[in-house]
């Protein structure tokens, strides 16, 4: 340590200023509290390989009125983080579609590698439950990847 | 005050710690203001009513049968003849097929062992070709 001070030191050692050094600390703690705790979605995001469209669009909706119904590749199908047995899928939905005054936006979101049977199972079930739109969840594709198509 | 008990220097030797705290506040504030949920994309469809059926003359259909090799038969209404297409080539067709007839139906037919993938590129190209009037079905026998 230098001796600036020619090894003199202050009588009082007690500090006139207010300690501002520990509120960073305190703003850094809540910044990585709202980081932590911020959930973006009611259901974890399954690892599944999104299909990819050029024309995907924006979901105009509120996202409590957007229902996700997840599929796997082998067609195992989940709703709000539940496995759903595809016959119980119009069961499940009918009420949520009615809660929701017939707002509710289903968004299938599907492996790309999912046999079509199960996605024709599905829309079935959306069907005799009465709900009219839906959405095929995608990653938008760049026009670039589309050329080596 | 002793003359002997002043710093020579006035230069604190501490790196300023106060605006810290500022710094962060704005960081915290800047981004609880910035922060946008992402939207989910996708293709929307309108599904049938329950029940609900539309008789469609033949004549008014293309259908697009499409084979688990991702492979697209592109088939005019009554006429038996069978194309080839890749999913590439579909937008181009669908704007030269509404052109000639406005009333045209796409009807996608898909393999129900073909991938989803398959029926989203198809699906993707229609719409990218502004096509309104599409049917999803899954190929019977």
């Amino acid at each position: 340590m230098s001796m600036k001070g020619g090894g003199f030191e202050r009588q009082s050692k007690t500090s006139s200023e207010v300690p501002t050094s520990s509120l960073a600390d305190i703003a850094f703690l809540l910044l990585i509290f709202f980081m932590v705790t911020t959930v973006f979605q009611a259901d974890r995001d399954r690892p599944i390989e999104w299909p990819e469209a050029e024309a995907a669009e924006k979901i105009d909706e509120k996202t409590k009125n957007i229902l996700n119904i997840w599929m796997q590749r082998d067609g195992q199908i989940f709703i709000n983080d539940q496995p759903v047995p595809m016959e119980d899928v119009s069961a499940i939905v009918a009420p949520l579609y009615a809660d929701s005054d017939r707002a509710l936006v289903i968004s299938i979101r599907g492996d790309r590698e999912v046999p079509y049977l199960y996605m024709d199972l599905v829309q079935q079930e959306l069907v005799s439950a009465g709900v009219v739109r839906v959405v095929f969840a995608a990653q938008l594709e760049q026009s670039m990847q589309r050329e080596r198509r | 005050m002793a003359v002997l008990n002043k710093k020579k220097s006035k230069v604190s030797d501490e790196i300023p710690t106060s605006s810290m705290a500022d710094i962060a506040f704005l960081l915290l504030i800047f981004f609880l203001v910035t922060t946008t949920f992402p939207k989910d994309k996708g293709l929307a469809v309108v599904l049938p009513e329950p029940g609900e059926t539309a008789e469609v003359s033949q004549k008014n259909i293309l259908h697009l049968i499409i084979q688990p090799s991702g492979i697209i038969e592109v088939k005019r209404g009554e006429n038996q003849q069978i194309q080839q297409m890749r999913p590439s080539e579909i937008e181009g067709l669908w704007r030269q097929e509404v052109t000639a007839n406005p009333n045209l139906i796409a009807a996608v037919k898909t393999h129900p062992d073909a991938a989803y993938e398959h029926m989203m590129n198809v699906l993707d190209a229609l719409h990218t070709a502004n096509a309104e009037r599409i049917s999803l079905q899954i190929l019977e026998n």
